[in-house]
C-alpha cells in the first residue's frame, strides 16, 4: 500500500510523543514553554495535554514557587510519575539492582543485593523476580507498568534479545528477558540490553552528555564496556553487538582476556589487571568496585605500588581513548563505573598518552567527563529504554495496557 | 572562531618594595573553561590572584574584563565586575547556617524584613544546580559540616549571584580522596555552566582531570599558557620546576 505522507493521526501521535518526551526528559513545563520549545501553537498544546491528561500520563497544575509574572499564569504540565512507571533491572557481576522508575525519570523505589560470582543463573532470575514483585506491590493501586528492561554485562543480539556472550557472567542458554516477562506476568515484554550501551543512552539523555550528540561512554566493572552515541543515536552495528570497546586490542600479545584474545582494553585496564599490578589479586576478599576504589585511595595516600598500578592502567586507558578519539571524533568521552575512579585517579597518564597519541584536530575539543549519574548509569539507561515504547505512542500504549482491568468481569 | 576571554591580563608587574614578585605576566581565562594556574611555592600564584581580586593592584600592565579595559583597585571593584575568589580558608561563619552564609553581606530583603523564604529557595536551587545532595538541610549550621561540605558551600557562595569568573585556591588541598573527587566534579560543572574558572592546584593529576588550559608560573614569569590536550605530565612538571618543558616554556 502506498502512503502519500503522514496522516493526521500520525501527526497527532508524533506530537503527543514529542510533548510527553519533553516533560519526561526536561521536567515539568508550562504550556507557554511547551508551545515555544516544540514550535506548536497554544491551542494544539492544549489539545495534546488534554489527551495526555485523559490517558493519565500528565497532569496540569498552577505554577508554584517564586518568579510569578503578571497576567493569568500558564498551567504547568507535569508527568504522572507515580501512576506511570517502568521496571529497570541492572545485572552486574557482583551485584544486582531493580528499580521502579516513574515517568519523568524519578527513581521511586529500589531493591539491591549482592551476587556471588559463580552462582546459578536460576538463582539470579529468582532474586530479580522477587525484587520486582516487591516493588510492584508497593506501587499505587492505579499505577501502571509500561515497560521493563535489563542491563546486562555481555553482548546481546538485537533481533531477539538473546545473550550471546558474557565472559564475566555466564547465564548459559537462559533467555533472561523472556523468562522474566513470563514470571512477572505483567503482559509486557522485558528487553535485555548491553549495560554500557544503556549507560551511554543514560548519560546522553540525563547525564553529562545532554547537549552532546557524539558521545562515547566507557563503563568499568570487572570488565570494560562501551557505548557509542553517533548523531544522537546508539551505534549498534549490524546485529546490535557494536560498541564493545573493551575488546579493542591495544597491546598485542599482552594480558590474556576473558574473551580468549590477548591485550584487549579490558584485559589491560579491567579490575583484574589493576588488582594484579597492585599485588592484590591473591586476596580473596578483594574484588569488585570497592577493591578498585581502595587502590585509588591508597594511591592518594602515597602508596607507591598502588600509584604505579594506576599509572600503568591509566596509560593503557589513554591509548584506548586516543584510538577512539581518532576513529570517532567524539565531542565527549564519559567515564563511568569504576572507570570514574580510575579516570580521576590517573588523569595525568591518561591525558599524557592522549596528547601524544591522538590527532591534534580531534583531541583539541574532546571533553573528558565523569558520569553525572554516578553508579546509576545502567539503571537509568534501562529505564529510558523501557520508556521508549510509551513515548513513541503514548495514548495507544496506555489504552492497551489498561484495557484488561477495565473489561467488566 | 575566537572567543573573548572573560579575564585577560597583559604585562602585569608587581613589586613589594625591592622585592619583584611578578614580571610581565600575561594570563587569560575563558568562559566555559577551567584554567589551571600552576607553579612552585613562591612562583607568584597567590600574588597574581591578589592582583586579579584587587587585593594588591598591579604596578603595571593591562587588566581587561570581557574585552574592556578596567581598573581594579579593591576587592569591591573585582566583586562588582563579577569576579569571586574562594580562598583556602573559605571565610565561612561557623555559627551561621548554610543559607545565612551564602547570603552574608548581600541578604535579600522583602521591604524591611529579610526574605528568608526567597533566600532558602535560591540556596536550594543553587546547590541542586551543582548536583549536591549530600548537604541535607540548607538550614544546617556550618559547624556541623565536613571539610568537603564546607568547600561546596564556599563554591556555592561564589556562584550564587551572577558571577563571571570564579577563582579557587587549592580547593582539594585539605580533603580526603572521595571529597576531592566530588569537588573536582563540582568545579567541572561550574565551567560547563559557562563560568570562567581559575583553579590553583599543586596536584598535577587534579589539573589533568578537569582543566582545559594550564598556565604555568615560574619565578614570577608566565612561562607557558597551553591547552591541557596538548601537553604531557612530564612537560607540566618541567614547566613548574625548570620553567621549560619540551617545546613550550622559556627559551634558553
Amino acid at each position: 500500500m502506498m502512503k502519500a505522507g503522514p496522516s493526521q493521526e500520525d501527526v497527532r501521535r508524533h506530537n503527543l510523543g514529542t510533548l510527553l518526551r519533553f516533560v519526561h526528559l526536561r521536567g515539568p513545563a508550562s504550556r507557554a514553554t511547551l508551545a515555544e520549545s516544540l514550535g506548536l501553537n497554544r491551542s494544539t498544546i492544549m489539545a495534546l495535554t488534554t489527551d495526555l491528561t485523559a490517558a493519565g500520563l500528565v497532569r496540569e497544575e498552577l505554577p508554584r514557587g517564586p518568579g510569578r509574572r503578571a497576567g493569568r499564569p500558564s498551567l504547568v504540565v507535569r508527568p504522572e510519575s507515580t501512576r506511570v512507571y517502568v521496571l529497570a533491572f541492572e545485572v552486574g557481576v557482583d551485584r544486582f539492582a531493580v528499580a521502579r522508575v516513574g515517568l519523568g525519570g524519578v527513581v521511586l523505589d529500589r531493591r539491591e543485593g549482592v551476587r556471588t560470582r559463580d552462582s546459578d543463573p536460576a538463582e539470579l532470575l529468582s532474586v530479580l523476580v522477587a525484587g520486582a514483585r516487591s516493588l510492584i506491590r508497593k506501587a499505587d493501586g492505579d499505577a501502571v507498568c509500561v515497560g521493563a528492561a535489563v542491563g546486562f554485562p555481555g553482548t546481546v543480539r538485537r533481533a531477539d534479545d538473546m545473550i550471546m556472550f558474557g565472559p564475566n557472567l555466564d547465564v548459559g542458554d537462559l533467555r533472561l528477558g523472556d523468562a522474566l516477562s513470563r514470571r512477572l506476568g505483567l503482559g509486557i515484554p522485558v528487553s535485555v540490553c548491553n549495560d554500557a550501551n544503556l549507560g551511554a543512552l543514560a548519560e546522553h539523555e540525563r547525564g553529562a552528555g545532554v547537549s552532546c550528540d557524539n558521545l562515547i561512554y566507557l563503563h568499568g566493572d570487572v570488565g570494560v564496556g562501551g557505548g557509542i552515541i553517533a548523531h544522537g543515536r546508539l551505534l549498534g552495528g549490524d546485529e546490535g553487538y557494536g560498541g564493545e570497546i573493551g575488546h579493542m586490542i591495544i597491546n598485542p600479545g599482552g594480558r590474556l582476556c576473558a574473551c580468549g584474545a590477548k591485550g584487549c582494553l579490558e584485559a589491560e585496564v579491567g579490575e583484574r589487571a589493576l588488582l594484579h599490578h597492585a599485588g592484590r589479586e591473591e586476596d580473596p576478599g578483594q574484588a569488585g568496585r570497592d577493591a578498585v576504589r581502595d587502590i585509588v585511595v591508597s594511591a592518594d595516600a602515597g602508596d607507591i605500588v598502588s600509584r604505579e598500578a594506576l599509572h600503568r592502567v591509566g596509560s593503557w586507558l589513554g591509548l584506548g581513548v586516543a584510538n577512539l578519539v581518532n576513529v570517532f571524533n567524539p565531542g565527549m568521552i564519559v567515564f563511568g563505573g569504576t572507570l570514574r575512579d580510575i579516570y580521576l585517579g590517573a588523569a595525568a597518564p591518561i591525558r599524557s598518552v592522549l596528547a601524544n597519541g591522538a590527532l591534534a584536530s580531534s583531541r583539541e575539543k574532546v571533553k573528558l567527563r565523569t558520569a553525572a549519574l554516578r553508579d546509576d548509569t545502567t539503571l537509568v539507561g534501562a529505564a529510558e529504554f523501557a520508556f521508549a515504547e510509551v513515548l513513541a505512542d503514548p495514548v495507544q500504549v496506555l489504552a492497551r495496557l489498561r484495557a484488561p482491568e477495565d473489561t467488566p468481569v | 572562531m575566537s572567543v573573548t576571554p572573560a579575564l585577560d591580563l597583559r604585562g602585569i608587574g608587581k613589586s613589594f618594595g625591592p622585592v619583584k614578585v611578578l614580571d610581565d605576566v600575561s594570563f587569560s581565562a575563558y568562559p566555559g573553561e577551567i584554567t589551571a594556574l600552576v607553579g612552585d611555592n613562591g612562583a607568584g600564584k597567590s600574588t597574581l590572584v591578589n592582583c586579579i581580586g584587587g587585593v594588591h593592584p598591579p604596578d603595571s600592565g593591562e587588566y581587561r574584563f570581557e574585552g574592556r579595559r578596567v581598573r581594579v583597585h579593591s576587592p569591591r571593584d573585582a566583586s562588582l565586575l563579577g569576579i569571586e575568589i574562594v580562598h583556602q580558608d573559605l571565610a565561612l561563619c561557623e555559627n551561621l547556617d548554610i543559607v545565612q552564609n551564602l547570603f552574608l553581606g548581600r541578604e535579600q530583603r522583602n521591604g524591611l524584613t529579610l526574605d528568608e523564604d526567597m533566600m532558602e529557595e535560591i540556596a536550594r536551587t543553587t546547590l541542586s544546580g551543582l548536583a549536591v545532595r549530600t548537604l541535607g538541610s540548607a538550614r544546617r549550621p556550618i559547624s556541623t559540616l565536613s571539610g568537603g561540605q564546607r568547600q561546596i558551600v564556599a563554591i556555592a557562595r561564589a556562584v550564587l549571584l551572577d558571577n563571571k569568573v570564579v577563582i579557587l585556591d587549592e580547593p582539594t588541598a585539605a580533603l580526603g580522596i572521595a571529597q576531592s573527587q566530588q569537588i573536582l566534579e563540582v568545579v567541572r560543572r561550574l565551567a560547563d555552566k559557562g563560568l570562567a574558572v581559575v583553579l590553583i592546584s599543586h596536584n598535577i593529576n587534579d589539573v589533568f582531570a578537569v582543566s582545559d588550559r594550564i598556565a604555568a608560573l615560574y619565578l614570577g614569569r608566565m612561562v607557558a599558557q597551553v591547552r591541557t590536550a596538548d601537553v604531557t605530565h612530564r612537560q607540566v612538571v618541567e614547566l613548574i620546576t625548570r620553567g621549560t618543558g619540551g617545546e613550550v616554556g622559556l627559551r634558553r
